[in-house]
């Protein structure tokens, strides 16, 4: 009996162990690894963030874009605790960080100009962080050969950082940062001073390293190709605020609004400053055509009174007239030609307005030529005017759900 | 104005070439004379103020000279050997080690300790008046200051005293003690020059670069341990400079030593030599007992000891100091 009474008390026991700890570790994954919570920060009477809302889950490459002085270091410093708020909570997982000093945090940081400790050979760089920690003499050895074997820096462990190269002053900055296994990576800019070759290659294999470590990262940058290649979700920030955030392929198919739609993509997107002109037309500013015909099932749902717009298509997404499909026709005389070798950047005038385009198909392309050019009406993007603000088109909105995050 | 350096490269076929290489010569002599004739006035007075009483110095150290007759005898290293038998010119030199010794290293770490507050301080309202004060002491004439510092050494009336007295400390002679009269004329100095070596300690704090030391922080690092791996070996070369500085300049006080132990009344350097250092020592042999290649010979040996210090401090600087 007793025998029998102790069984049931160990199965129940472990049945609420078993639940407890899948409970825990849900929560633990549903949680952000970092989440920002209306952070505001100023410097005297300039306001550089205002009420940032963001969250980095775990194992999540975040990378935040946006032109200079737009706030995004400041973001990160603030993360590192390099600078800290004048509103707002920051926490890692359920930690509140707010008013943790950059020392609690075991953040890995990588500077825009690496800031080696240049006095100190790559050995004793990579295991300051560990001595700051008190680790043991044998463990941190061991730590610094592995890192030093994953970046292949390991040659260099006895060189002080002045007789490196860029690119190995970064591995060295990068293997400061992942020695001490962090919490989380912050990088600032990290291949900005490198040349453009080298940048390639470093993007690659720095997203290789996240891909191994899953390290939660938020990598910040004004060049667009990093942001698009690098990142699992991208942070557009401009002026201290937080314009859009999605995936990759989110933002650049349906950008939230001009500044987005012009900031992401090479060339930029074309917008044309619209008029409704009647139900079903508009009139193109500066073109010389009358007024062109949308279909019904694009203005159909918009208010009456929504009369001025911008009118926005990819220079990719612009076809040759004459392959079957519809959409917006465009009369394009030819001014420019860039050759790219695998394509081609046409800059050319329709009317009074300036129009590029790419094409892979360069046989056809002269100076001064008269073009036939067509946008299929799907991949036109329409923004209000004043605001710059997307106009949603049911169809779009439905394909964006399908992908699995909205935002 | 033409440039002949480009028309050479030209090799401009209008022009013959001797033409060329003569206004290139004459553009060069016109440099040499300009620059020169710039120079000229402040090395007229370096020359005849500076470097002539040098090397007179460096004659008269081997002649028997008198600034009264007309004819000088070359004597060798008499002078020397005379020195080198004179128990007071030993006391000086022992009481001017016993002075660099202390002076140097507690100026330049309280002056370390007060660039490290006030870079601290530099954001806060008044770190800049702050500032200003530390310095404000070096830019006070000696002399003047220094009767100041008699009144606070007055073993009645003084400052020194009555602060001692607050803490229940024993009074002290200060100026007329054989044991404190030295040690009151380095609390003057530190006081008067550690300004100096803050301001020196700041600039060479402010050019830390500041991501290094960001860093330094997200490494967990944080106090004495970032004070000591990571701040100190970048300041190396600044802390170089103050201390061979320091060391140059209280290895040839003189100032506040006439003026604190004797000055108007007469019979610095005492009590009973106490504060006789070496600059003092040549000052009286000169000036007082007018054997001025006695002290011509001491301002010699005086010139090694400093360059032989200096030579030593930049030997272990050199491997102790990391340059960027």
């Amino acid at each position: 009996m007793i025998y029998g009474l102790l069984k049931g008390f160990l199965r129940a026991f472990f049945i609420v162990v078993a639940y407890g700890a899948m409970y825990c570790h849900r929560k633990g994954l549903d949680m952000a690894a970092i989440r920002l919570q209306a952070i505001h920060k100023s410097f005297g009477s300039t306001k550089v963030l205002h009420g940032v809302d963001m969250e980095v889950r775990n194992g999540e490459f975040v990378v935040v874009v946006g032109p200079s002085g737009c706030g995004k270091s400041t973001l990160l410093r603030i993360v590192a605790g390099l600078e800290s708020p004048t509103a707002g909570n920051l926490w890692f997982g359920d930690r509140n960080m707010t008013r943790a000093g950059a020392p609690e945090r075991n953040i890995g940081m990588v500077f825009q100009n690496y800031a080696l400790y240049p006095h100190m050979t790559v050995y004793d760089n990579l295991s300051f962080g560990l001595k700051a920690h008190k680790v043991s003499r044998g463990e941190m050895d061991k730590r610094v050969q592995n890192v030093a074997s994953l970046l292949e820096i390991e040659h260099l462990l006895r060189s002080k950082p002045s007789a490196l190269s860029g690119g190995q002053r970064q591995r060295v900055a990068v293997g400061r940062a992942l020695v001490r296994n962090p919490y989380a990576f912050l990088m600032d800019e990290p291949l900005s001073n490198l040349d453009a070759l080298l940048r390639d290659r470093m993007r690659v294999e720095l997203r290789h390293l996240h891909e191994r470590l899953r390290i939660p990262t938020v990598y910040v940058t004004h060049d667009q190709t990093e942001a698009m290649t690098m990142a699992d979700r991208l942070v557009v920030m401009k002026d201290g605020n937080i314009l859009q955030v999605g995936t990759p392929e989110e933002v650049y198919h349906g950008p939230q609004n001009t500044f987005v739609a012009q900031f992401l993509g090479s060339p930029p997107m074309n917008l044309l400053s619209v008029r409704r002109v009647a139900d079903l037309r508009v009139a193109v500013d500066g073109s010389q055509d009358e007024s062109i015909a949308v279909p019904p099932r694009i203005l159909a749902g918009w208010p009456r009174d929504l009369t001025d717009l911008w009118l926005g298509f990819r220079p990719e997404r612009v076809t040759l007239k004459g392959n079957g499909s519809t959409g917006l026709e465009l009369t394009v005389g030819i001014r420019t030609i860039e050759t790219l070798g695998s394509r081609y950047h046409v800059h050319g005038t329709w009317g009074n307005i300036e129009i590029t385009w790419v094409t892979t198909e360069g046989t056809n392309l002269a100076l001064g030529r008269q073009v036939q050019l067509t946008v299929p009406w799907d991949d036109v993007h329409w923004f209000e005017r004043h605001s710059g603000q997307r106009i949603q088109e049911e169809p779009r909105e439905a394909v964006r759900l399908e992908s699995g995050n909205v935002v | 104005m033409t440039n002949p350096e480009n028309a050479v490269e030209g090799g401009h076929p209008d022009i013959p070439s001797w033409m060329l290489w003569w206004s290139r010569v004459r553009t060069q002599w016109q440099d040499l004379v300009v620059g020169y004739g710039m120079i000229l006035p402040s090395l007229v007075v370096f020359l005849v103020f500076y470097y002539g009483p040098a090397l007179f110095l460096l004659y008269i150290a081997f002649f028997h000279w008198n600034i009264f007759s007309n004819y000088s005898t070359f004597v060798g290293l008499h002078n020397f050997s005379v020195l080198l038998h004179q128990p007071i010119f030993w006391q000086s030199l022992l009481n001017t080690a016993y002075y660099v010794v202390l002076v140097v290293p507690v100026t330049t770490l309280l002056a370390l300790a007060l660039a490290l507050g006030l870079r601290q301080a530099w954001s806060l309202k008044g770190g800049g008046v702050s500032q200003a004060l530390v310095f404000l002491p070096h830019v006070t004439p000696v002399v003047a200051t220094s009767i100041i510092w008699v009144w606070i050494f007055d073993p009645n009336f003084g400052l020194a005293n009555a602060v001692l007295h607050a803490l229940h400390l024993p009074q002290l002679g200060w100026l007329s003690s054989v044991h404190w009269a030295l040690p009151a004329v380095m609390i003057y100095t530190v006081w008067h020059s550690v300004g100096l070596y803050t301001i020196l300690f700041l600039a060479g704090l402010s050019t830390l670069p500041k991501q290094v030391l960001e860093a330094a922080q997200l490494d967990g690092a944080r106090g004495w341990l970032a004070f000591r791996r990571i701040i100190l070996p970048l300041i190396g070369p600044i802390t170089f400079f103050v201390v061979v500085l320091a060391t140059i300049t209280t290895m040839q006080t003189f100032s506040q030593i006439y003026t604190l132990t004797g000055g108007p009344h007469g019979g610095a350097g005492g009590p009973a030599f106490s504060t006789t250092t070496d600059s003092l020592l040549i000052y009286q042999t000169a000036f007082l007992y007018d054997h001025f290649s006695l002290g011509s010979a001491m301002s010699l040996v005086l010139f090694i000891l400093i360059l032989a210090v200096t030579l030593i401090q930049k030997f272990v600087a050199d491997r102790m100091v990391f340059y960027r």
